[in-house]
């Protein structure tokens, strides 16, 4: 997770809320490509989950985008997709063949748990007060999307005792 | 930085589905590349993407330039034939260790004598990770794997010493464990005017050991930069280089401060010389009459 070129002591409102809609879009982009990986090895309850999170993600993008065409109309903005990486994408390592729902889901709230973390780190740096307020909120919002994976995750039936990594056969050469 | 870029990583990602197992170290250096491309700006169409054979080389099919997933050890001198007949390509080159290092080693050195305006990026994961996690020439000795049960008995070699070795004139190293990092050592390779060599570090996870995983890389990184190295001391980075397989340092090792000419600018020079003293072209066949 990392950002390049933003100067958060001068971020304006109008590149705050670009900013919170390109994390989104990232984030949703990310849970479709796991999706489709989850399809592409024949997982299909992860995939399910992931297309989920990517619904989530992207409903919030517009939610964001919304308020900011409502504010700003079309005026350019001075951030881009280009100076974020990975801030509430879950990273690619978190992705695993075969992985369970459970896994899924802890993928998933790992992710949320960094983007919170982002929105913390970058808090005290901010100057403006509108920016301010915008950050907090994104940063409460996190914790409610760490309560939707977590609400997620209690649903779950308890483990099996016996996991199926037990009975998946060490990968065989050629 | 300007926020319309004319061309964005999204325009270099194709609609084909990376088919690498989840995890793959693979998927990073994809996003890698089409930052870094989307940053230097040249349209699909303008770049040739050509790989050998392996996990690693499915990558010019992820993206949209024109690709040629070659032969097994063969995308060098495939690479080499394309900028020979369109210099004004961007040619990039890609793979991992068994298709770099093992197969088609013999042609690095040549590659980098020639000094073709090419850029080779490695996706070095010390195993054969397509054929199911043989031995590769990056492997550590003692690795156990499905051809080397007992353990290896080789020792691994060390692709940053020997580009450096053979004279690459820009020679670096990348990670995912540092994306933004990663992205940008591939676009300062693209630029660099000559060969460009960049050796990732990007795990297997299937088939690699658990210390070459992201958390076991994150352990032993250390940024060159950080350490103060100068990327224009050759001698400094043969040293550093030495540490490959206990140290992952990330970041240029070695960019030669004045980069000689590329060997398709020597041709066109010695075209243009030629052409000097050169018979018009009706007369071309007076060359063969007898007087
Ligand atoms: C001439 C030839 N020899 C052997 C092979 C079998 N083969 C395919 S990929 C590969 C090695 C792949 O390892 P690497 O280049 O490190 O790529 P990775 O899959 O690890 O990314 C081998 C030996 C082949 N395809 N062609
Ligand atoms: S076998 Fe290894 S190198 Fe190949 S796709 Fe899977 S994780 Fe990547
Ligand atoms: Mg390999």
């Amino acid at each position: 997770m990392s950002t390049q070129g933003i100067d958060f002591s001068r971020l304006s409102l109008k590149d705050a809320l670009d900013l919170a809609v390109l994390i989104e879009e990232e984030a949703k982009e990310r849970y479709e490509e796991f999706a489709d990986q989850m399809e592409q090895h024949r997982t299909p309850e992860a995939a399910k989950f992931f297309r989920y999170m990517a619904l989530n993600e992207a409903k919030h993008g517009e939610e964001l985008a919304a308020r900011r065409a409502t504010l700003f109309g079309n005026q350019g903005s001075s951030v881009n997709r280009s100076m974020l990486f990975d801030i509430e994408a879950p990273d690619y390592d978190e992705a695993r063949a075969f992985m369970s729902p459970r896994a899924a889901m802890q993928a998933a709230l790992a992710s949320e748990t960094k983007a919170h973390g982002f929105f913390v780190a970058a808090l005290p740096s901010i100057q403006n007060p509108e920016v301010k307020a915008l950050f907090e909120e994104l940063r409460d919002e996190e914790v409610e999307h760490q309560d939707l994976v977590k609400a997620e995750l209690a649903k779950l039936p308890p483990d099996p005792a016996v996991s199926d990594e037990e009975f998946v056969d060490a990968p065989a050469p050629q | 930085m300007s926020a319309t870029l004319e061309y964005q990583a999204k325009d270099y990602k194709s609609e084909l589905k990376p088919i690498w197992c989840p995890g793959c170290g693979d998927y990073s250096v994809v996003q890698g590349i089409y930052r870094a491309l989307a940053a230097i700006g040249r349209p699909p169409h303008e770049i040739a993407f050509i790989s050998g054979i392996g996990c690693s080389s499915r990558i010019p099919g992820y993206t949209t330039a024109y690709g040629f997933n070659t032969v097994h050890g063969r995308a060098l001198p495939i690479a080499q034939g394309i900028k020979m007949a369109n210099p004004d390509l961007l040619v990039l080159a890609a793979g991992g260790d068994g298709d770099g290092f093992s197969i088609g080693g013999g042609h690095l050195a040549h590659l980098v004598r020639r000094n073709m305006d090419i850029t080779y990026i490695v996706m070095d994961n010390q195993i054969y990770g397509l054929t199911k996690g043989q031995l590769s020439p990056t492997s550590q000795k003692g690795r156990q794997t499905c051809t080397s049960r007992f353990g290896s008995l080789e020792e691994p070699v060390n692709p940053l010493l020997y580009m450096l070795a053979y004279g690459a004139h820009f020679v670096a190293q990348a990670c995912p464990t540092d994306l933004a990092g990663m992205a940008a050592i591939i676009e300062e390779a693209i630029r660099f005017p000559g060969f460009a060599f960049v050796n990732i570090q990007s795990p297997c996870v299937t088939y690699g050991e658990e210390a070459q995983q992201m958390k076991g890389l994150k352990a032993i990184q250390e940024s060159l930069k950080a350490l103060g190295h100068d990327p224009a001391d050759r001698l400094a980075a043969m040293d550093l280089a030495q540490q490959y397989g206990t140290k992952m340092h990330l970041g240029v090792f070695y960019r030669n401060p004045e980069p000689p000419a590329t060997y398709e600018q020597l041709v066109r020079e010695r075209q243009a010389e030629q052409m000097k003293n050169a018979a018009p072209r009706e007369r071309i066949l007076d060359l063969f009459i007898k007087k």
